[in-house]
Protein backbone atom coordinates (compact mmCIF):
# COMPACT_ATOMS: atom_id res chain seq x y z
CA UNK A 1 0.00 0.00 0.00
CA UNK A 2 2.46 2.50 -1.17
CA UNK A 3 0.04 4.61 -2.78
CA UNK A 4 -3.98 4.44 -2.71
CA UNK A 5 -5.66 1.29 -3.32
CA UNK A 6 -6.95 0.35 -6.68
CA UNK A 7 -10.29 0.62 -6.24
CA UNK A 8 -12.91 -0.69 -9.37
CA UNK A 9 -16.58 -0.36 -9.11
CA UNK A 10 -19.19 -2.44 -10.63
CA UNK A 11 -20.67 0.28 -13.14
CA UNK A 12 -17.26 0.89 -13.73
CA UNK A 13 -16.77 -2.48 -14.85
CA UNK A 14 -19.78 -2.92 -17.11
CA UNK A 15 -18.95 -0.06 -18.72
CA UNK A 16 -15.22 -1.64 -19.52
CA UNK A 17 -16.68 -4.97 -20.03
CA UNK A 18 -19.07 -3.55 -22.82
CA UNK A 19 -16.21 -1.20 -24.43
CA UNK A 20 -14.16 -5.02 -24.69
CA UNK A 21 -16.53 -6.40 -26.00
CA UNK A 22 -17.57 -3.87 -28.79
CA UNK A 23 -13.36 -4.12 -29.44
CA UNK A 24 -13.64 -8.34 -29.77
CA UNK A 25 -16.67 -7.98 -32.05
CA UNK A 26 -14.93 -5.28 -34.58
CA UNK A 27 -11.72 -6.51 -33.96
CA UNK A 28 -12.67 -10.35 -34.77
CA UNK A 29 -10.47 -10.95 -31.50
CA UNK A 30 -10.79 -14.02 -29.47
CA UNK A 31 -10.43 -12.19 -26.10
CA UNK A 32 -9.14 -9.49 -24.20
CA UNK A 33 -7.84 -8.73 -20.63
CA UNK A 34 -7.54 -5.74 -18.43
CA UNK A 35 -4.71 -6.30 -16.15
CA UNK A 36 -3.42 -3.87 -13.37
CA UNK A 37 0.32 -3.11 -13.59
CA UNK A 38 0.52 -4.79 -10.33
CA UNK A 39 -0.64 -7.71 -12.35
CA UNK A 40 -3.98 -8.11 -10.61
CA UNK A 41 -6.73 -8.96 -13.16
CA UNK A 42 -10.07 -6.20 -13.58
CA UNK A 43 -11.96 -8.33 -15.93
CA UNK A 44 -11.56 -10.19 -18.90
CA UNK A 45 -14.00 -11.19 -21.78
CA UNK A 46 -14.41 -13.02 -24.85
CA UNK A 47 -13.07 -16.90 -25.26
CA UNK A 48 -11.17 -16.60 -21.81
CA UNK A 49 -12.73 -20.40 -20.28
CA UNK A 50 -9.49 -22.63 -21.48
CA UNK A 51 -7.21 -19.78 -19.86
CA UNK A 52 -5.58 -19.42 -16.52
CA UNK A 53 -6.21 -16.01 -16.73
CA UNK A 54 -4.76 -14.95 -12.93
CA UNK A 55 -1.37 -16.27 -14.11
CA UNK A 56 -1.69 -14.60 -17.37
CA UNK A 57 -2.37 -11.56 -15.22
CA UNK A 58 0.64 -11.61 -13.43
CA UNK A 59 2.83 -12.46 -16.49
CA UNK A 60 1.19 -9.99 -18.94
CA UNK A 61 2.17 -7.48 -16.13
CA UNK A 62 5.88 -8.69 -15.48
CA UNK A 63 6.59 -8.47 -19.71
CA UNK A 64 4.95 -5.31 -19.46
CA UNK A 65 7.08 -4.14 -16.25
CA UNK A 66 10.51 -5.35 -17.86
CA UNK A 67 10.00 -3.71 -21.32
CA UNK A 68 9.73 -0.94 -19.80
CA UNK A 69 12.80 -1.08 -18.18
CA UNK A 70 14.30 -2.20 -21.31
CA UNK A 71 13.06 0.95 -22.64
CA UNK A 72 14.53 3.09 -20.43
CA UNK A 73 17.57 1.49 -20.93
CA UNK A 74 17.49 2.17 -24.64
CA UNK A 75 16.36 6.13 -23.67
CA UNK A 76 12.84 5.75 -24.25
CA UNK A 77 10.22 6.58 -21.70
CA UNK A 78 8.16 3.69 -22.48
CA UNK A 79 7.32 1.11 -24.73
CA UNK A 80 3.36 1.38 -24.99
CA UNK A 81 3.00 -1.71 -27.10
CA UNK A 82 4.23 -5.28 -26.94
CA UNK A 83 3.37 -7.89 -29.50
CA UNK A 84 3.91 -11.58 -29.13
CA UNK A 85 3.74 -13.54 -32.45
CA UNK A 86 2.68 -17.14 -32.22
CA UNK A 87 2.10 -19.80 -34.78
CA UNK A 88 -1.32 -19.42 -34.52
CA UNK A 89 -2.25 -16.99 -31.96
CA UNK A 90 -0.79 -13.67 -31.14
CA UNK A 91 -0.70 -11.50 -28.23
CA UNK A 92 -1.28 -7.22 -28.80
CA UNK A 93 -0.40 -5.64 -25.15
CA UNK A 94 -0.93 -1.91 -24.64
CA UNK A 95 -0.74 0.82 -21.87
CA UNK A 96 -4.05 2.07 -20.70
CA UNK A 97 -3.55 5.36 -18.60
CA UNK A 98 -0.93 4.93 -16.16
CA UNK A 99 -2.02 1.77 -14.13
CA UNK A 100 -3.26 -0.89 -16.70
CA UNK A 101 -2.99 -3.44 -19.32
CA UNK A 102 -4.87 -3.97 -22.24
CA UNK A 103 -3.86 -7.34 -23.70
CA UNK A 104 -5.85 -8.57 -26.63
CA UNK A 105 -5.36 -12.29 -27.89
CA UNK A 106 -6.64 -12.83 -31.55
CA UNK A 107 -5.56 -15.34 -34.15
CA UNK A 108 -5.50 -15.72 -38.16
CA UNK A 109 -8.95 -14.59 -38.84
CA UNK A 110 -7.95 -10.73 -38.31
CA UNK A 111 -4.75 -8.77 -38.90
CA UNK A 112 -2.42 -7.22 -36.03
CA UNK A 113 -3.58 -3.94 -37.42
CA UNK A 114 -7.16 -4.39 -37.37
CA UNK A 115 -6.24 -5.31 -33.64
CA UNK A 116 -4.35 -2.16 -33.11
CA UNK A 117 -6.80 0.14 -34.34
CA UNK A 118 -9.57 -0.97 -32.19
CA UNK A 119 -7.03 -1.45 -29.00
CA UNK A 120 -6.49 2.21 -29.56
CA UNK A 121 -9.77 3.09 -29.58
CA UNK A 122 -10.93 1.02 -26.57
CA UNK A 123 -7.75 2.06 -24.33
CA UNK A 124 -9.05 5.69 -24.82
CA UNK A 125 -12.15 4.77 -23.72
CA UNK A 126 -10.97 2.90 -21.19
CA UNK A 127 -8.64 5.23 -20.03
CA UNK A 128 -11.43 7.83 -19.64
CA UNK A 129 -13.43 5.45 -17.38
CA UNK A 130 -10.23 4.45 -15.48
CA UNK A 131 -9.96 8.21 -14.61
CA UNK A 132 -13.36 8.29 -13.60
CA UNK A 133 -12.59 5.44 -11.14
CA UNK A 134 -9.49 7.86 -9.94
CA UNK A 135 -11.27 10.54 -8.92
CA UNK A 136 -13.47 8.65 -6.35
CA UNK A 137 -12.97 8.32 -2.58
CA UNK A 138 -12.44 4.98 -1.42
CA UNK A 139 -15.42 3.48 0.58
CA UNK A 140 -14.68 1.58 3.70
CA UNK A 141 -14.30 -2.12 3.92
CA UNK A 142 -16.14 -3.81 6.33
CA UNK A 143 -14.37 -3.86 10.21
CA UNK A 144 -15.20 -7.21 9.96
CA UNK A 145 -13.50 -7.72 7.31
CA UNK A 146 -9.94 -8.61 9.10
CA UNK A 147 -11.64 -10.15 12.21
CA UNK A 148 -13.27 -13.11 10.03
CA UNK A 149 -10.10 -13.26 7.37
CA UNK A 150 -8.23 -14.79 10.64
CA UNK A 151 -10.24 -17.66 11.42
CA UNK A 152 -10.50 -18.41 7.62
CA UNK A 153 -6.90 -18.27 6.81
CA UNK A 154 -6.30 -20.08 9.92
CA UNK A 155 -8.97 -22.31 8.29
CA UNK A 156 -6.95 -22.47 4.40
CA UNK A 157 -3.87 -22.77 5.68
CA UNK A 158 -3.27 -25.42 7.89
CA UNK A 159 -0.39 -28.14 6.98
CA UNK B 1 -1.14 -1.74 -3.06
CA UNK B 2 -4.32 -3.50 -2.84
CA UNK B 3 -6.68 -4.05 -5.53
CA UNK B 4 -10.49 -3.52 -4.83
CA UNK B 5 -12.45 -4.90 -7.06
CA UNK B 6 -16.08 -4.18 -6.21
CA UNK B 7 -18.19 -5.58 -9.61
CA UNK B 8 -16.32 -9.39 -8.62
CA UNK B 9 -16.31 -8.27 -5.17
CA UNK B 10 -12.71 -9.28 -4.91
CA UNK B 11 -9.74 -7.97 -2.71
CA UNK B 12 -6.06 -8.91 -4.06
CA UNK B 13 -3.01 -8.76 -2.29
CA UNK B 14 0.53 -9.03 -3.32
CA UNK B 15 2.98 -10.30 -1.23
CA UNK B 16 6.48 -10.96 -1.97
CA UNK B 17 9.38 -13.22 -0.87
CA UNK B 18 12.68 -11.38 -0.53
CA UNK B 19 16.21 -12.95 0.44
CA UNK B 20 19.61 -13.41 -0.54
CA UNK B 21 20.45 -16.09 -3.09
CA UNK B 22 19.50 -20.02 -2.15
CA UNK B 23 17.94 -18.46 0.92
CA UNK B 24 14.50 -20.68 0.47
CA UNK B 25 12.09 -18.36 -1.24
CA UNK B 26 11.05 -20.16 -3.86
CA UNK B 27 11.26 -23.59 -1.55
CA UNK B 28 8.77 -21.81 0.42
CA UNK B 29 5.95 -21.17 -2.51
CA UNK B 30 6.82 -24.88 -3.49
CA UNK B 31 5.49 -26.21 0.04
CA UNK B 32 2.77 -23.86 0.06
CA UNK B 33 1.54 -25.29 -3.31
CA UNK B 34 2.37 -28.96 -2.57
CA UNK B 35 -0.18 -28.41 0.77
CA UNK B 36 -2.71 -26.35 0.02
CA UNK B 37 -6.20 -27.97 -1.23
CA UNK B 38 -5.92 -27.58 -5.32
CA UNK B 39 -9.10 -25.58 -4.92
CA UNK B 40 -7.00 -22.61 -2.82
CA UNK B 41 -4.84 -22.16 -4.66
CA UNK B 42 -3.54 -21.78 -8.50
CA UNK B 43 -0.88 -23.44 -10.13
CA UNK B 44 3.05 -22.37 -9.35
CA UNK B 45 4.61 -20.71 -12.18
CA UNK B 46 8.35 -20.53 -12.01
CA UNK B 47 10.66 -18.06 -14.29
CA UNK B 48 13.79 -19.39 -13.70
CA UNK B 49 16.76 -20.76 -15.52
CA UNK B 50 17.57 -24.50 -16.45
CA UNK B 51 19.36 -24.92 -13.20
CA UNK B 52 16.50 -24.05 -11.44
CA UNK B 53 17.45 -20.79 -10.28
CA UNK B 54 14.55 -18.24 -10.37
CA UNK B 55 15.32 -15.78 -12.85
CA UNK B 56 12.26 -13.06 -12.32
CA UNK B 57 10.04 -14.67 -10.17
CA UNK B 58 8.11 -17.27 -8.69
CA UNK B 59 4.24 -16.79 -8.62
CA UNK B 60 1.55 -18.67 -6.37
CA UNK B 61 -1.97 -17.21 -6.23
CA UNK B 62 -4.20 -18.15 -3.59
CA UNK B 63 -7.83 -18.05 -2.75
CA UNK B 64 -8.54 -17.62 0.91
CA UNK B 65 -12.35 -17.65 0.04
CA UNK B 66 -14.93 -15.10 1.14
CA UNK B 67 -14.32 -13.12 4.15
CA UNK B 68 -16.80 -9.88 5.01
CA UNK B 69 -18.47 -10.66 1.78
CA UNK B 70 -15.34 -10.41 -0.47
CA UNK B 71 -13.46 -13.03 -2.49
CA UNK B 72 -9.80 -12.60 -0.72
CA UNK B 73 -6.82 -13.32 -3.34
CA UNK B 74 -3.60 -13.16 -2.11
CA UNK B 75 -0.37 -13.19 -5.20
CA UNK B 76 2.57 -14.64 -3.77
CA UNK B 77 5.68 -13.63 -5.89
CA UNK B 78 9.43 -14.79 -5.00
CA UNK B 79 12.19 -12.54 -6.49
CA UNK B 80 15.55 -13.45 -7.80
CA UNK B 81 17.62 -13.96 -5.19
CA UNK B 82 20.95 -13.78 -6.89
CA UNK B 83 22.90 -10.29 -7.10
CA UNK B 84 23.23 -9.61 -10.76
CA UNK B 85 19.45 -9.59 -10.85
CA UNK B 86 18.60 -6.87 -9.06
CA UNK B 87 16.82 -5.16 -12.58
CA UNK B 88 14.38 -8.09 -12.05
CA UNK B 89 14.13 -8.20 -8.18
CA UNK B 90 12.89 -4.32 -8.17
CA UNK B 91 10.14 -4.86 -10.92
CA UNK B 92 8.48 -7.51 -8.86
CA UNK B 93 8.36 -5.14 -5.61
CA UNK B 94 6.02 -2.43 -7.22
CA UNK B 95 2.84 -3.08 -5.71
CA UNK B 96 3.66 -5.19 -3.15
CA UNK B 97 1.40 -4.75 0.27
CA UNK B 98 3.32 -7.05 2.48
CA UNK B 99 7.40 -8.76 2.52
CA UNK B 100 8.53 -12.47 4.17
CA UNK B 101 12.46 -11.52 4.31
CA UNK B 102 13.67 -15.12 4.08
CA UNK B 103 16.76 -14.97 5.62
CA UNK B 104 19.30 -17.88 5.62
CA UNK B 105 20.39 -18.67 9.35
CA UNK B 106 24.37 -20.61 8.50
CA UNK B 107 26.68 -18.75 9.46
CA UNK B 108 28.34 -18.07 6.21
CA UNK B 109 25.30 -16.37 4.55
CA UNK B 110 25.35 -13.30 7.11
CA UNK B 111 27.11 -11.17 5.13
CA UNK B 112 24.81 -12.06 2.30
CA UNK B 113 21.47 -11.72 4.22
CA UNK B 114 22.68 -8.29 5.22
CA UNK B 115 23.44 -7.17 1.45
CA UNK B 116 20.04 -8.66 0.36
CA UNK B 117 18.43 -6.49 3.26
CA UNK B 118 20.08 -3.31 2.60
CA UNK B 119 19.13 -3.89 -1.11
CA UNK B 120 15.59 -4.60 -0.36
CA UNK B 121 16.04 -0.98 1.27
CA UNK B 122 17.35 0.61 -1.73
CA UNK B 123 14.58 -0.99 -4.40
CA UNK B 124 11.70 -0.18 -2.25
CA UNK B 125 12.57 3.76 -1.73
CA UNK B 126 13.52 3.15 -5.38
CA UNK B 127 9.75 2.21 -5.97
CA UNK B 128 9.00 5.16 -3.90
CA UNK B 129 7.56 2.85 -1.33
CA UNK B 130 7.77 3.27 2.57
CA UNK B 131 8.55 0.70 4.03
CA UNK B 132 6.78 1.87 7.08
CA UNK B 133 3.57 1.33 5.23
CA UNK B 134 3.67 -2.28 4.12
CA UNK B 135 3.74 -4.95 6.73
CA UNK B 136 6.99 -7.20 7.15
CA UNK B 137 7.68 -10.29 8.39
CA UNK B 138 11.27 -11.89 8.46
CA UNK B 139 12.03 -15.63 8.31
CA UNK B 140 15.08 -17.13 9.38
CA UNK B 141 15.65 -20.37 7.43
CA UNK B 142 17.12 -23.26 7.43
CA UNK B 143 17.16 -23.64 10.69
CA UNK B 144 17.38 -27.16 10.69
CA UNK B 145 21.35 -26.90 9.60
CA UNK B 146 24.54 -26.94 11.73
CA UNK B 147 27.11 -24.13 12.41
CA UNK B 148 23.60 -21.72 12.18
CA UNK B 149 23.55 -17.95 13.91
CA UNK B 150 21.64 -18.34 16.98
CA UNK B 151 18.01 -15.93 17.04
CA UNK B 152 19.25 -13.27 19.25
CA UNK B 153 22.55 -12.88 16.71
CA UNK B 154 19.90 -12.86 13.64
CA UNK B 155 17.58 -10.50 15.52
CA UNK B 156 20.28 -7.83 16.55
CA UNK B 157 22.02 -8.02 13.00
CA UNK B 158 18.86 -7.84 10.71
CA UNK B 159 16.02 -6.84 12.48
CA UNK B 160 16.78 -3.40 14.29
CA UNK B 161 13.18 -2.55 13.08
CA UNK B 162 11.56 -4.74 15.06
CA UNK B 163 9.71 -6.92 12.95
CA UNK B 164 8.19 -9.97 13.32
CA UNK B 165 10.10 -12.82 13.34
CA UNK B 166 9.62 -16.76 12.42
CA UNK B 167 11.52 -19.54 12.41
CA UNK B 168 11.39 -22.02 9.39
CA UNK B 169 13.27 -24.96 7.85
CA UNK B 170 11.40 -24.64 4.45
CA UNK B 171 12.83 -27.62 3.37
CA UNK B 172 10.98 -29.80 5.38
CA UNK B 173 8.01 -27.01 6.04
CA UNK B 174 8.84 -26.15 9.10
CA UNK B 175 7.72 -22.63 9.83
CA UNK B 176 6.17 -21.94 6.41
CA UNK B 177 2.81 -21.80 6.79
CA UNK B 178 3.11 -19.69 9.69
CA UNK B 179 4.81 -17.28 8.23
CA UNK B 180 2.78 -17.28 5.98
CA UNK B 181 -0.68 -16.39 8.36
CA UNK B 182 1.61 -13.87 9.73
CA UNK B 183 1.96 -11.56 6.95
CA UNK B 184 -1.49 -12.49 5.93
CA UNK B 185 -3.08 -11.59 9.40
CA UNK B 186 -0.61 -8.59 9.35
CA UNK B 187 -1.43 -7.32 5.03
CA UNK B 188 -5.36 -7.72 5.97
CA UNK B 189 -5.25 -6.22 9.35
CA UNK B 190 -3.61 -3.28 7.33
CA UNK B 191 -6.00 -2.98 4.80
CA UNK B 192 -8.43 -2.73 7.32
CA UNK B 193 -7.03 0.00 8.76
CA UNK B 194 -6.25 1.72 5.25
CA UNK B 195 -9.78 2.17 4.70
CA UNK B 196 -12.07 1.29 7.57
CA UNK B 197 -14.21 4.43 7.93
CA UNK B 198 -17.63 4.24 8.42
CA UNK B 199 -20.56 6.46 6.85
CA UNK B 200 -20.44 9.51 8.55
CA UNK B 201 -16.69 9.74 9.66
CA UNK B 202 -16.61 7.99 13.08
CA UNK B 203 -14.43 5.34 13.61
CA UNK B 204 -15.49 2.07 13.08
CA UNK B 205 -16.05 -0.26 16.57
CA UNK B 206 -13.30 -2.46 15.78
CA UNK B 207 -11.80 -0.93 13.32
CA UNK B 208 -8.84 1.47 14.32
CA UNK B 209 -9.33 0.91 18.13
CA UNK B 210 -9.68 -2.75 17.92
CA UNK B 211 -6.84 -4.22 19.70
CA UNK B 212 -3.97 -5.49 17.45
CA UNK B 213 -1.46 -7.38 19.57
CA UNK B 214 1.13 -7.99 17.22
CA UNK B 215 1.99 -4.72 16.83
CA UNK B 216 4.02 -2.46 19.73
CA UNK B 217 6.10 0.94 19.36
CA UNK B 218 10.05 -0.16 18.28
CA UNK B 219 10.96 2.19 21.57
CA UNK B 220 9.99 -0.63 23.59
CA UNK B 221 11.68 -3.51 21.85
CA UNK B 222 12.60 -6.00 24.71
CA UNK B 223 16.43 -7.23 25.35
CA UNK B 224 15.95 -10.21 24.14
CA UNK B 225 13.79 -11.39 20.70
CA UNK B 226 9.97 -11.15 21.11
CA UNK B 227 9.01 -13.93 18.06
CA UNK B 228 6.05 -13.05 16.70
CA UNK B 229 4.86 -10.10 18.83
CA UNK B 230 6.80 -7.50 17.67
CA UNK B 231 5.88 -5.36 14.55
CA UNK B 232 7.30 -1.86 14.29
CA UNK B 233 7.79 1.03 11.96
CA UNK B 234 10.87 1.94 9.90
CA UNK B 235 12.06 5.22 11.52
CA UNK B 236 13.97 6.78 8.58
CA UNK B 237 11.75 5.16 5.73
CA UNK B 238 14.87 2.69 4.98
CA UNK B 239 18.26 4.35 5.19
CA UNK B 240 19.55 1.51 7.28
CA UNK B 241 23.08 0.72 5.69
CA UNK B 242 25.55 -1.68 6.78
CA UNK B 243 27.30 1.06 8.81
CA UNK B 244 25.07 1.00 11.03
CA UNK B 245 23.93 -2.19 11.30
CA UNK B 246 27.40 -2.69 13.03
CA UNK B 247 25.99 0.10 14.98
CA UNK B 248 22.68 -1.61 15.46
CA UNK B 249 24.80 -5.14 16.48
CA UNK B 250 26.91 -4.05 19.14
CA UNK B 251 24.31 -1.56 20.58
CA UNK B 252 22.37 -3.58 23.28
CA UNK B 253 18.29 -2.62 23.29
CA UNK B 254 17.15 -0.83 26.33
CA UNK B 255 16.28 -2.62 29.14
CA UNK B 256 12.00 -3.70 29.72
CA UNK B 257 10.19 -0.36 30.75
CA UNK B 258 7.62 -2.21 31.61
CA UNK B 259 5.29 -1.05 28.68
CA UNK B 260 4.07 -3.93 27.60
CA UNK B 261 2.05 -4.58 24.14
CA UNK B 262 -1.38 -4.40 26.32
CA UNK B 263 -0.56 -0.91 27.33
CA UNK B 264 1.25 0.30 24.01
CA UNK B 265 -2.36 -0.75 22.25
CA UNK B 266 -3.43 2.12 23.58
CA UNK B 267 -0.91 4.37 22.78
CA UNK B 268 -1.22 7.86 20.65
CA UNK B 269 0.61 6.30 17.72
CA UNK B 270 -2.62 4.04 17.60
CA UNK B 271 -5.48 6.35 18.16
CA UNK B 272 -4.22 8.26 15.65
CA UNK B 273 -5.04 6.11 13.25
CA UNK B 274 -8.85 6.40 14.27
CA UNK B 275 -8.21 10.21 14.05
CA UNK B 276 -7.01 10.95 10.54
CA UNK B 277 -9.94 8.76 9.62
CA UNK B 278 -12.05 10.95 11.33
CA UNK B 279 -10.53 14.03 9.64
CA UNK B 280 -11.32 12.54 5.95
CA UNK B 281 -14.70 11.58 6.15
CA UNK B 282 -16.19 9.79 3.20
CA UNK B 283 -19.81 10.75 1.93
CA UNK B 284 -22.43 8.50 2.93
CA UNK B 285 -23.24 7.77 -0.61
CA UNK B 286 -19.79 6.33 -2.02
CA UNK B 287 -19.24 3.89 0.91
CA UNK B 288 -19.80 0.30 -0.22
CA UNK B 289 -19.85 1.37 -3.74
CA UNK B 290 -23.34 1.71 -3.48
CA UNK B 291 -24.35 -2.16 -3.99
CA UNK B 292 -22.91 -3.58 -0.80
CA UNK B 293 -24.12 -7.42 -0.30
CA UNK B 294 -26.93 -8.67 1.87
CA UNK B 295 -24.13 -9.80 3.97
CA UNK B 296 -22.71 -6.11 4.84
CA UNK B 297 -25.64 -4.47 5.03
CA UNK B 298 -26.68 -7.23 7.99
CA UNK B 299 -22.98 -6.36 9.26
CA UNK B 300 -24.25 -2.28 9.02
CA UNK B 301 -27.11 -2.57 10.72
CA UNK B 302 -25.17 -4.66 13.44
CA UNK B 303 -22.82 -1.88 13.91
CA UNK B 304 -25.61 0.86 14.38
CA UNK B 305 -27.32 -1.66 17.02
CA UNK B 306 -23.85 -1.68 18.91
CA UNK B 307 -23.71 2.18 18.14
CA UNK B 308 -26.98 2.96 19.55
CA UNK B 309 -26.29 0.69 22.42
CA UNK B 310 -22.87 2.08 23.36
CA UNK B 311 -25.01 6.10 23.00
CA UNK B 312 -27.50 5.22 25.29
CA UNK B 313 -24.89 3.17 28.02
CA UNK B 314 -27.17 -0.14 27.17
Amino acid sequence: MSSHSFVVYEEQVNQINAALLRMIKKAEAKCALLVDKDGHLITRQGFTQTLDTTALAALLAGSFASTKEIARLVGEPEFSVLFHQGKKDHIHVSLVGERCILAVLFDDRTTIGMVRLFAKETGDRLKEILTESDNKEEPAIDPEFARSAGSKIDDVFKE
Amino acid sequence: MVTINYAFREISCKIVYYGPGLSGKTTNLQYVHDRIPSKSRGDLISLATEADRTLYFDFLPIHVGDIAGFATKFQLYTVPGQVFYNATRKLVLRGVDGIVFVADSQKAKMDENIESLTNMYENLRENGIDLSEIPVVIQYNKRDLPDICSIDELQKALNPEGWVCTEASAVNGTGVFDTLKRITKLVLEHTKRETAVSPDGVPQIGAASAPMPERVDVSSQRAEPVYAQTVATVPNGGSWTQANRSAVAVEEPPPPSGQGADALISSNKITQTGIAHRATPIPRDVVFARQPSRRIRSRQRSFWDRLFGWLTGR
